[in-house]
């Protein structure tokens, strides 16, 4: 006899996805929020329109930060420090997205490893470290 | 249309930030940009959002990631530094990629497991793609931006040929051979395809090639910020034996995950512009959350022979700018 019921799904990927979802639909009010700052801000270091105008002539992107108020390329702890600003605020919102995939994936493997995927549950353990080490900028060019 | 009432988050988001964009729009004394005196910075980032939600839903429906069509269009069209056009495409490539997972798991037609077997592999090449291209840019200058031109027309045209000959890709492939590892790994998995009302079952094949070739693409993908989609989907489908939904499916939960790596090393050298990968942030959101519905019910055949016209169009024109900038010769080509 066919089967005509809907197979069950894996609990480990709906937490995964689960995590990633609403991690992401957060981020986006955080970078529209960013967004408002930026154009509300007056006297900011980078104003909306400077970096516009200097990204759409196809300055580069050490040019871009050096000629700003701000005289300094930034990075993490740059953006993390300056948190309340509306550029920061952006990026940091657009980094929570990104980071949404860390306790996703770890998570994930904790039912993975439940189910008894031993593999794929360690698989995801290196792969959710691989992912911790990105934003530490240990590894850099 | 129906799915969208079910979805209050998607209408909740659609509303702030339509709010968004008309408060800035009405109470923002707009200042004309001297790049293009027609636009003002709101109307450039309100473009850019329409835009985006476009570029998520033929994405994900392909299952291709927005980057493929975001980073050669801007690198052939526009002046902007390439480093900048790479970090934005890679917002683009995953931003759809990881709203969509949700709607992909739920539905079980993202297989978690070949998430995981691909996401080593996936992330350590793009993670090293992305440092190569920043290697490059400050050392080569602009000899590495035509390069880097030149190298992506050669590999759109090659991802354009792989589109074509993915016609002999099929909804359901059989393979009837064993494969060991994947029977080891219990890499079998059955998903509900609503268009024929009944489970579907599958088995992967070829599963060590398969994890060379998606080194291959991580790299790639982190090294022109085109994400990975593009790869692999074939990889899944004609190199494992996946049906076709799970495999598109899969492939925007995997690059997404690839790309939260791969994106670091940007940020942490001012390439990634906020106020410039906003808007297309948040249209990647909104579109993937259309298109994950969507391409449940769909066929994406339409959807593949446009993106195949369009990777042929754009890698032409870059391969012509590689060539003006690193043999100082003009190719009228508009």
């Amino acid at each position: 006899m066919p089967i005509t019921r809907k197979p069950p799904v894996p609990v480990s990927g709906i937490v995964y996805g689960e995590i990633i979802y609403w991690g992401t639909c957060f981020s986006a009010l955080l970078v529209l929020y960013g967004t408002i700052k930026s154009f509300l801000e007056i006297n900011s270091a980078v104003s909306v329109n400077y970096l516009l105008d200097a990204v759409l002539s196809g300055k580069s992107v050490d040019a871009i930060w050096m000629s700003s108020k701000l005289q300094q390329v930034p990075n993490t702890s740059l953006y993390l420090s300056t948190w309340a600003s509306g550029e920061s605020l952006t990026v940091i919102g657009i980094a929570v997205g990104v980071l949404s995939v860390i306790p996703a994936i770890f998570f994930s493997a904790v039912y993975l490893w439940r189910s008894n995927n031993h593999i794929f549950a360690i698989v995801a353990l290196v792969s959710g470290f691989l992912t911790l080490l990105a934003p530490s900028g240990l590894i850099s060019p | 249309m129906s799915w969208t009432k079910r979805l209050p988050e998607l209408q909740f988001l659609i509303l702030c930030t339509l709010c968004c964009y008309a408060f800035l729009e009405l109470f923002i004394i707009p200042n004309q940009l001297s790049t293009f005196s027609a636009l003002s910075g709101i109307d450039l980032i309100l473009t850019s959002f329409l835009l985006s939600v476009i570029v998520a839903i033929i994405s994900v429906i392909a299952g291709v990631g927005g980057g493929v069509i975001f980073t050669p269009l801007m690198l052939a069209f526009t002046s902007i530094d390439t480093l900048i056009i790479r970090s934005t495409g890679l917002v683009v490539a995953m931003f759809s990629g990881l709203v969509a997972t949700g709607p992909f798991m739920r539905k079980g037609l993202a297989d978690i497991k070949l998430v995981f077997l691909g996401a080593l592999p996936i992330l350590i090449g793009g993670f090293g793609g992305s440092l190569a291209a920043i290697y490059l840019s400050k050392h080569l200058g602009d000899t590495g931006d035509s390069l880097v031109r030149l190298l992506l027309g050669l590999l759109l045209m090659a991802i354009a040929v792989v589109f074509v000959l993915g016609g002999a890709s099929t909804e359901y492939p059989k393979n009837s051979e064993r494969s060991k590892l994947g029977t080891k790994l219990k890499l079998r998995h059955m998903y509900w395809e609503d268009s024929l009302q009944k489970p579907v079952k599958y088995k992967a094949h070829n599963v060590r090639t398969a994890i060379c070739l998606l080194f291959v693409v991580g790299f790639t993908g982190g090294f022109f910020g085109l994400g990975g989609g593009w790869a692999v989907v074939p990889v899944l489908n004609l190199v494992m034996s996946v049906p076709l939904k799970v495999s598109a499916a899969t492939s925007g939960v995997l690059l997404a995950m690839g790309n939260s790596a791969a994106i670091w090393p940007y940020i942490n050298v001012g390439a990634l512009i906020g106020v410039v990968a906003a808007p297309w942030m948040l249209g990647q959101i909104i579109g993937g959350i259309m298109g994950a519905h969507i391409l449940a019910s769909i066929k994406a055949a339409f959807v593949r022979k446009v993106l195949i016209v369009m990777l042929f169009a754009t890698s032409i024109k870059l391969t012509a700018r590689g060539i003006e900038g690193l043999f100082g010769v003009s190719i009228p080509i508009i």
